[in-house]
């Protein structure tokens, strides 16, 4: 086969069709294992030298937020989240602006609508058009809530105030709709929705209220993208064995990571819903891209092709993201495994 | 006075009723031990093995822990003039760059309700903040927590600070949390991993008989 662009290859992926080879690409590569790889290079520039098949947009590496104490490294977060700055890319959150139904009377969302949210993205839809997918993610209305009502009080209510929930849902998906509208608009090609809903054990919460607070936000929102033919991922760790069926029903075109510690094979995953949903994953970033040798990488990446390539419907990327603790060097060596295993007509 | 009504209330995540009938018992001359043995910590590992197979959730925990809680809250007071068999002490902790706590908290929980006296050493904990712990106090267990698949690698971090510090014979060292694995747990040099509430009881247990 000829070799395709970036664009045509995760499409043709997408679209559940054998490419020329296996696509990759990454919800988050840190800052600091890009500049080991690449110094002093923008996320662009590395996206180009490692060759990766599509630019990723997260949300929150883009967003800005206001400053609570600096030399703690506090932040308050554009839904009133008060979060710690951390050594890694994502924030944690420490309180919850919503601690009360007064609360959710007085609260106001954020705007989704100011112009500067989308500068790094209208960048990149000019470098990248017609040769790489631009992915914007957005986060999963379910966890955006545990988020703005706190952890505790999130599950809590599920069962004890479930219409508090409900409306906070309705408010959180709101805002994502008009927020991928826009990201849509400026012209991302891909929508990735991210938030974990899972734990290694199973769904953070009952069927019945994944199904209720989950999984009926995530189908608005693949509808909203569907509705302007744009294809929409979504990403949560965890054992997702007993949504799967839920997940795949939303119309979502690909689900990530399809969590190796947590019970997932990749190859069940395929046999399973291979013909439904393209699997994205799963190279271990727990263990294997931060310790394993390089043939352990290597190994690893054949193994998962060999499982979950055949005939399409598979991008090989890491097990969560390439965060701080991954070995550039293995990185690097996943990479290129990719291309060299995931040729087509693959043999394995 | 039938204990297993505690225990189903608790089961139930019923707080109030938890809270009464625990009250009713103590003024029907049940000794506060017998009402926690024999009515909430069979309650917790059921709830725990519930959980574990996929059948509670984290509301329905949350809930039999807030039960639990309001029985114990009448028998704390008690529980200290009577003696309960003390199984050891215990400090836990989230790992650096990690502050979810609720795991760690439901640990803490049903560690103080089979006997442990637990330190909570709080979330975002690096490794020498583990190390000073385990360094000043008289800790049999030391529980680490992480949530994050990216702030695993601080759990090695912190074993390998506490053999650098000369402390890794002093305590055994737990490891649990939603991306955590008994491999992981091996390949670090953990002496034991907790899938859940339940089995972090238990293998603290294996570990102080071990010792």
């Amino acid at each position: 086969m000829t070799k395709l662009t970036s664009l045509e290859r995760v499409f043709k992926t997408l679209n559940l069709q054998e490419p020329d080879v296996v696509p990759t690409c990454e919800l988050i590569v840190d800052p600091k294992v890009q500049n080991v790889i690449l110094p002093d290079a923008s996320y662009e520039d590395f996206v180009e030298f490692m060759d990766l098949d599509a630019a990723v947009y997260y949300e929150w590496a883009y967003d800005r937020y206001e400053t609570v104490d600096e030399a703690k490294g506090i932040i308050r977060d554009k839904f009133g989240v008060i979060k710690r700055l951390t050594t890694e890319v994502d924030a944690i959150p420490i309180e919850a602006p919503i601690k009360s139904e007064k609360d959710l009377d007085n609260y106001t969302p954020p705007d989704p609508d100011v112009p500067w949210k989308y500068e790094a993205l209208e960048a990149a839809v000019k470098r990248f058009k017609g040769q790489r997918p631009v992915i914007a993610t957005a986060m999963d209305v379910f966890y955006q809530v545990n988020e703005i009502r706190g952890m505790y009080d999130h599950f809590m209510d599920v069962v004890r105030n479930p219409d508090l929930i409900e409306r906070l849902t309705e408010i959180v998906l709101d805002y994502n709709l008009r927020y991928i509208r826009n990201c849509i608009e400026v012209g991302a090609d891909i929508i990735w929705v991210t938030g974990d809903i899972a734990t290694t054990i199973g769904p953070m919460v009952s069927p019945k209220h994944i199904e209720r607070f989950a999984i009926r936000p995530l189908k608005a929102t693949v509808d909203e993208c569907k509705s302007h033919g744009v294809p929409c991922l979504k990403h949560t760790d965890g054992n997702i064995w007993s949504i799967f069926d839920m997940l795949v029903g939303t119309g979502i075109a690909g689900i990530h990571p399809i969590d190796p510690e947590s019970g997932m094979d990749i190859g069940e995953a395929k046999t399973k819903y291979g013909n439904r949903v393209c699997l994205i994953g799963n190279i271990d970033c727990g263990a294997t891209l931060c310790w394993g040798t390089e043939e352990e990488v290597r190994q690893e990446v054949k193994e998962c092709i060999r499982k979950a390539g055949a005939g399409g419907g598979l991008i090989c990327a890491s097990s969560n993201s390439i965060h701080s603790g991954v070995k550039p060097e293995n990185y690097v060596t996943m990479v290129k495994a990719i291309r060299e295993y995931g040729r087509y007509p693959l043999s394995l | 006075m039938n204990l297993s009504e505690i225990s189903q209330s608790v089961i139930d995540g019923d707080s109030s009723k938890a809270a009464e009938l625990t009250k009713t018992a103590l003024d029907a001359k049940v000794p506060a031990e017998k009402i926690l043995e024999e009515g909430l910590v069979p309650a917790m590992k059921t709830v725990g093995e519930l959980f574990g197979k996929g059948e509670y959730y984290f509301p329905e925990l949350l809930l039999a822990g807030e039960a639990m809680k309001g029985a114990l809250a009448h028998l704390r007071p008690i529980l200290g003039k009577e003696g309960t068999a003390y199984a050891g002490k215990y400090a836990i902790g989230t790992v650096q760059g990690d502050i979810h706590d609720i795991g760690k908290n439901i640990i803490i929980m049903m560690l103080e309700a089979n006997g442990w006296e637990v330190m909570d050493l709080g979330v975002d904990v690096p490794p020498e903040s583990f190390c000073s712990a385990v360094k000043e106090g008289d800790f049999q267990v030391l529980g680490m927590s992480s949530l994050l698949t990216l702030t695993m690698p601080h759990m090695a971090e912190t074993i390998d600070a506490l053999k650098e510090a000369g402390l890794r014979d002093k305590v055994r060292v737990m490891i649990g949390g939603a991306p955590v694995t008994q491999s992981f747990a091996d390949k670090i040099g953990a002496d034991a991993y907790g899938r859940d509430a339940v089995e972090a009881v238990t293998k603290a247990e294996a570990l102080v008989r071990k010792s």
